[in-house]
């Protein structure tokens, strides 16, 4: 039985400590989330006008890292594959797109900044989820006119439409001290080297902070350091933390249940595939 | 030019922190409380801000040649 605990959350970081789960199974869940589930992002640019100094291909690059808010989207738009096609034959349809317009003036001797609270959205359940991102600077008679058609789009085609900046698992530490070897206060070589500072001395004795060991990044230089031996750093197996930063386009609930829910998909289709060929019965 | 949207490294959302980062900064505050301050933890972001110039603000005057 998976045995699930929650380290940190907040809207954006979600870490579980996660129990009895085999490393492959956890890791196929990370990279689903990875390049698999779909989020909005604006992927063509249409420009009227632009009279300002920036080129129309790097106002479109950053228009496409803008995070935009997908959680209504997903069920409300075509999917990704649909949706790919469709914008290249040219074609910017209401149930596959949504346009983000964008306008501004610079002004004699003054800088104007665009931001992505400037874009006019045609759909209010997408929209940038930060108001602050500049997109360019204009000055004296610059103009810019364009729109932007944003999409549904997975992160194996461009990283842009990945829901995280990152999503790791990592082993639990297990540090195990000899105190028939371990000098204690008269060494303290391990408490000075440890570049987390998960060490301790109590009483006399050296301790693993409880609260610090999942910092802890394995990297061996307590055990390296100590002039006695005394210390061994090891992992417990299948036990793993989860740690999974959304950018904001999708909360992590979702992110992960999505991801779930895919690769739930795939692996039906791989057993259906197997039974239409025989394989299976 | 611009202040990157992304960090290069890991893709999280920096773009709306430079501005109050870069008021902070001119202001006489240590960059690395004011990183900090703003939540930008791992290195690669940190890096993104520090090593940043507004080279637009000179830029803008200048004509386009395309």
């Amino acid at each position: 039985m998976v045995e699930i605990r929650v380290l940190e959350k907040n809207p954006y970081v979600l870490k579980l400590h996660v129990k009895d789960i085999p490393l492959h199974v956890l890791n196929s869940i990370r990279r689903t989330i990875l390049s698999e589930v779909p989020t909005m992002a604006v992927d063509f640019v249409v420009f009227t006008i632009n009279s300002s100094v920036f080129y129309d291909e790097y106002i479109a690059h950053r228009l496409g890292l803008i995070p935009l808010t997908s959680e209504e989207a997903l069920e409300k738009y075509k999917s990704p594959e649909e949706c790919r096609e469709a914008g290249e034959k040219g074609v910017f349809s209401e149930d596959c797109f949504v346009k983000l317009e964008l306008e501004g003036k610079g002004r004699e001797g003054e800088i104007v900044t665009l931001y992505s609270g400037d874009l006019k959205t045609s759909d209010p359940d997408v929209k940038p989820i930060h108001d602050k991102i500049p997109i360019l600077a204009l000055t004296g008679n610059q103009e810019i006119k364009l729109e932007a058609y944003a999409r549904l789009g997975r992160g194996k085609e461009h990283a842009k439409w990945s829901p995280v900046s990152i999503a790791t698992h990592k082993y639990v530490p297990n540090i195990l001290i000899d105190y028939e070897k371990c000098k204690g206060e008269t060494c303290k070589e391990c408490i000075e080297v440890c570049p987390r500072n998960i060490f301790d001395l109590v009483d006399g004795k050296l301790i693993v902070k409880s609260e610090k060991i999942y910092e802890c990044t394995l990297c061996r230089y307590c055990e390296e350091k100590c002039p006695v031996n005394a210390i061994r750093v090891k992992w417990i197996e299948n036990e793993f933390i989860l740690t999974i930063e959304s950018t904001g386009s999708l909360s992590t609930k979702k992110i992960l249940l999505e991801a779930v829910k895919i690769l739930e998909e795939k692996i039906n289709d791989f057993i259906n595939s197997l039974k239409e060929r025989g394989v299976l019965e | 030019m611009m202040f990157p949207v992304r960090c290069f490294t890991c893709g999280a959302l920096i773009g709306h922190l430079w501005e109050e980062f870069k008021k902070r900064v001119e202001a006489g505050e240590d960059p690395g409380k004011v990183l900090d301050d703003l939540g930008v933890k791992r290195y690669c972001c940190r890096r993104m801000f520090l090593s940043h110039v507004d080279i637009y603000y000179e830029i803008l005057n200048f004509p386009k040649v395309s």
